[in-house]
């Protein structure tokens, strides 16, 4: 019982994992895609590269380098910090050509009619592309974060106190009532996600009657 | 500025057309849009080979020709939506020579001076009507919302569309979407407007709704360039026709003229093509 209890305790660990990495995904996805578009090559040569880097490690090497790696050197990060900044770092990867996705959907007209009327690459890109673009991308969006709920249990190997860390700690203790202690947690997985998928898709559904084209 | 002549490059100009040749000097000048040898190439493929062209204030000038001919592209090139190899021009009063990397502030100020109507309309999907019209005239003539939208309620009543103002795009017509198009042109109050095969994505009669709208606004005084396959627009509302080909003008002048006796073979071919389909 008190494994159960443990594992619900433990559900804001696993949903801060979640949000941070996201946040630090999305902003360094956002410096990435306009670098990746550049037409200079000193800035998307090292774009493309860091992307490939991001997604072709697997996420848990990444966690490893920056938990222990690091901690050899002059920055220390602990579990959580490792955590959140390691699965950042691989939602970056893919966050960015998701991005590149939603940009290169919307119509080329979109960006010659904002030209045509003389206005600034700033407004053209905030007023007219970023809204359409988003609407593109929420989809892939919304996916991506769902599976970054469930990712967010690679955690535990540096020892992050999230859902599995937890449960697995009552398994160790017991084994033949542990096992339900990873149930419970699977239960609250899909608990999660699903509202996070109903909420996606009621907003691709407003996005969608406001303008669909 | 310093006087620029693109005339070193040797295209053989047939006797009585525009050679080429910018007037910078003139205070005021006769031509709101002056092209000289505008040349341009996409890869290996060359598409404008020294286009020279003077429109004058107030004049409609139809640009007609098989596709493939450089219209599009020789219009694209005078809002610098294209970015031609060499040549340079004169419009509404700005010199911009074309062989050379723009700043952004003269750009910016040439399209404000050029307003510019697509093929395929590119209103702003996510943006009702009315903001279409709104959003430009607030970040580039820095119009408050409400002069915005007053002035786009004038635009919109011009057109016919006041009751669409709250609609999406989607929502309306394509022939509907190319006057917000051509509204949202016009609240920028350009000195000239480019027209860009603005009905062939039309069916007839909607295309018919466009063109109505375009004769009156050729009628207030504006200088337009129209890239067209409608030769009774070129005939009836333009005042000089010009036909390409090949990257090329290979005739120009009065549209009556031209469509009753073409001067050239390939002029006679084309337009009996296009008359008698």
């Amino acid at each position: 019982m008190s494994g159960f209890l443990a594992v619900l305790a433990a559900i804001p660990i696993t949903l801060l994992v979640t949000v941070g990495a996201f946040i630090v995904g999305f902003i360094l996805a956002l410096g990435l895609v306009l670098m990746r578009r550049s037409k200079h090559r000193w800035l998307s040569f090292p774009a493309r590269a860091f992307i490939d880097l991001a997604r072709g490690i697997p996420p848990i090497v990444w966690l490893f380098f920056l938990f222990f790696g690091l901690s050899m050197g002059a920055i220390k990060l602990d579990a959580l910090q490792a955590g959140i900044l390691g699965l950042g770092v691989v939602s970056s990867g893919y966050l960015a050509e998701i991005f590149r996705g939603g940009l290169l959907a919307v119509h080329r007209g979109q960006y010659e009619a904002g030209e045509a009327l003389g206005l600034s690459a700033w407004t053209r890109y905030s007023k007219i592309i970023a809204p359409q673009a988003f609407k593109a991308m929420l989809p892939a969006m919304a996916t991506y974060f769902i599976g970054l709920v469930k990712d967010s249990s690679i955690a535990s190997v540096i020892g992050v106190k999230e859902m599995v860390f937890t449960a697995n700690q009552y398994a160790r203790q017991d084994a033949e009532t542990g096992i339900y202690t990873f149930f419970l947690a699977a239960v609250i997985y899909i608990a999660v996600s699903i509202p996070f998928a109903v909420v996606a898709r009621r907003m691709e559904s407003k996005l969608q009657e406001s303008g669909a084209r | 500025m310093t006087e620029t002549i693109a005339e070193t490059q040797t295209e053989t100009v047939p006797k009585g057309r525009y050679s080429g040749k910018v007037d910078i000097g003139l205070k005021t000048p006769k031509y709101l849009v002056e092209l000289a040898q505008v040349s341009k190439h996409f890869g290996s493929n060359h598409v404008l080979k020294g286009v020279s062209l003077r429109v004058k204030p107030g004049e409609v000038c139809s640009i007609i020709g098989p596709s493939g001919a450089g219209k599009s592209t020789l219009l694209r090139c005078i809002n610098l939506l294209e970015t031609p190899d060499s040549g340079n021009m004169v419009v509404a009063g700005q010199y911009v020579d074309l062989g050379k990397p723009q700043d952004r502030r003269a750009l910016l100020s040439l399209r404000r001076n050029v307003g510019m109507v697509f093929q395929s309309f590119n209103l702003f999907p996510h943006l009702t009507v009315m903001d279409n019209i709104a959003l430009p005239q607030r970040r580039v003539l820095k119009r408050t919302e409400a002069e915005a939208k007053e002035h786009g309620m004038e635009l919109l009543e011009r057109v016919g569309l006041a009751d669409k103002a709250d609609s999406y795009p989607a929502k309306i017509s394509g022939g509907q979407q190319q006057r917000v198009a051509i509204a949202r042109a016009l609240a920028l109050e350009p000195k000239a407007m480019l027209f860009d095969e603005p009905t062939s994505a039309l069916d007839p009669e909607l295309a018919q709704e466009v063109l109505t709208v375009m004769k009156e606004v050729a009628s207030s005084g504006m200088t337009m360039l129209v890239v067209t396959h409608e030769m009774n627009f070129a005939r009836n509302v333009g005042d000089h026709l010009v036909v390409m080909e090949d990257g090329a003008i290979i005739e120009e002048g009065d549209p009556e003229q031209i469509m009753s006796d073409p001067a050239q073979e390939r002029t006679r071919q084309f337009l009996a093509a296009v008359i008698n389909h």
